[in-house]
């Protein structure tokens, strides 16, 4: 805990500090914005649920950006060698990032707060679904952000790692679309990875321990590898 | 006898099939100053980096403070400093705060913190820009910082690669400076591939080729007795020797082809010049010799293709 919290630190203020975090989160802002407006107006039905999906999709986009930088920076500029000469561990240095990037992300999703806030003063939606699926950005988010830390460990070019995330982002996201044309046996195996079949009862106020046990486990998986990737080679 | 602060053994690393370093061993004892020397591809850098714990070594066996760099790398890693080439910073920190980060995670507390970084700053001479991005510094600075971030921490070992690379000469001058002060209050173990920076800083040398070690080097004889290349045409090798033998600091070494004589002297060139001048043999022509460590260095990696 002792060399974990300034660890910790670090990467916030490194995220924070940099505007790639502020133009991301407004971007996003501005966009999920424009769609809630429209949405509520054209319908005006009192519900998130296209504001989390296509919150969803963008993070496919977004969150690589986020992580593109994390390892793949320090390999290129060589303080990854002055992190990992010190007596740190491997795993700290890994969730650290990971926690950073998490606050990022939560701070983005945290703020479209403001959406549920205007339908719960104009109109009485459905608290439940709204509850759950911020629960599916974040696990989503989780998922996608220890991706991308594997792939930013692998690689000292910021540039591969993010196309590289982004990638298996979509292919994760999507993989479900391939099942019905795949063998009854391997058909199951791939809705079983799809992050869009994960993340829907979520969005639409559904929760399965299934699908929290998907997120929580692809989640330690990927950090398991990004340590692996950080091993002293 | 205390026990060495660094014990290689037998150190070998492959990158895939290339041997990088093959079969190294050796020690660094205390407050000792050990330089590894060999030309750029000789192995240092990744020596360095498995007794940093950066890289795992293929086979063999590092100990630093009595700790296994890979059983017990992070009780090693607290015995050492270490600054890599190139010297990367976090240039977006300012110099306290880089110090201070450096400090917590090599384990410094709140209460020990500042005065470490004090410390720090004061002896690398840091004060000026203590409160400057570390972007903004200049090459010999970023040197500065990397040097008093690896000495946080009190470690029995610090760990340099290459310190005097892009360094200008007064700048070079103040590293030597400080590692020989250093010296006094731990174990450095330096590499470079210059020759003559190794002979002013280290006790003893390594001298690497191709990944192996090819010898280790006692210096200090050579730190006092600079030798000459004097052409002394005419006249015989007794002759310049009878010449020489009265004067003090000054012998003769060998007889070298084409009239010239290798001549150490460890009060300059004059002394030998007025000697022979005076003896009635004609001088022609007088230059600095190959040191002893050059010549060791050219005999050991000769027929290499570098």
């Amino acid at each position: 805990m002792k060399t974990f919290l300034p660890l910790l630190g670090k990467e916030v203020r490194a995220l924070f500090q940099s505007p790639i975090a502020y133009i991301v989160i407004g971007v996003f802002l501005g966009l999920m914005g424009y769609s809630f407006t429209i949405t509520l107006f054209n319908n005006k039905y009192a519900t998130l649920i296209h504001i989390f999906f296509q919150s969803a999709g963008l993070m496919l986009l977004i969150v690589p950006i986020i992580t593109m930088r994390l390892f793949a920076e320090e390999r290129k500029a060589g303080t990854l060698e002055l992190l990992l000469t010190a007596p740190v561990r491997e795993s700290h240095v890994v969730l650290a990032k990971y926690l950073a990037s998490m606050a990022v992300l939560g701070a983005m999703i945290g703020l479209t707060g403001i959406y549920a806030l205007v339908l719960g003063i104009y109109g009485s939606p459905d608290w439940g679904a709204i509850y759950s699926g911020y629960l599916g950005l974040i696990l989503l988010s989780s998922t996608l952000v220890s991706i991308g830390l594997v792939v930013s460990a692998l690689t000292s070019n910021q540039v591969i790692a993010a196309i590289v995330t982004i990638g298996i982002s979509f292919s994760m996201w999507m993989v479900d679309s391939l099942a019905s044309m795949a063998p009854d046996a391997l058909e199951r195996i791939l809705i079983s990875f799809s992050l869009l079949a994960r993340f829907t009862p979520f969005a639409t106020g559904a929760m399965y321990t299934s699908d929290f046990g998907f997120f929580l486990s692809s989640t330690l998986l990927a950090m398991f590898l990004a340590m692996r990737a950080l091993a002293r080679r | 006898m205390t026990a060495p602060v660094i014990v290689a053994q037998n150190l070998t690393k492959y990158y895939g099939s290339r041997l990088a370093v093959d079969g190294v061993s050796f020690d660094v004892r205390p407050n000792e100053v050990v330089g590894l020397l060999g030309p750029n591809g000789s192995g240092k850098s990744t020596i360095l980096r498995i007794l940093t714990g950066y890289l795992y070594p293929t086979a063999g066996t590092a100990r630093v403070a009595g700790c296994d760099v890979v059983s017990q790398g992070l009780e090693a890693r607290r015995q050492l400093g270490y600054v890599p080439e190139d010297v990367p910073l976090y240039t977006n920190m300012r110099v306290n705060e880089f110090l201070a980060f450096m400090g917590r995670i090599r384990g410094l507390d709140h209460a020990r913190l500042p005065k470490a970084i004090d410390r720090a700053i004061d002896r690398l001479s840091l004060g000026r820009v203590r409160t400057l991005l570390i972007s903004k510094l200049s090459r010999g600075y970023r040197q500065r910082v990397a040097i008093a971030q690896a000495l946080l921490g009190e470690p029995k070992l610090l760990i340099l690669d290459e310190p005097t690379n892009g360094l200008d000469p007064r700048q070079i001058i103040e590293v030597r400076e400080l590692i020989r002060t250093l010296s006094g209050e731990l174990s450095i173990l330096v590499t470079s591939h210059i020759l003559a920076e190794m002979e002013r800083v280290a006790h003893r040398v390594a001298i690497l080729l191709d990944g192996k070690l090819l010898s280790v080097q006692t210096l200090g004889a050579h730190e006092s007795n600079a030798k000459y290349r004097i052409r002394v045409p005419g006249s015989s090798a007794l002759a310049v020797q009878s010449a020489l033998r009265e004067v003090t600091g000054v012998d003769f070494v060998e007889t070298l082809p084409n009239d010239f004589y290798s001549i150490a002297s460890n009060a300059g060139a004059t002394p030998v010049v007025r000697a022979l001048v005076g003896a009635g043999l004609r001088v022609e022509e007088v230059g600095a010799a190959a040191s002893g460590l050059e010549e060791l260095f050219l005999r050991l990696t000769e027929g290499s293709p570098r």
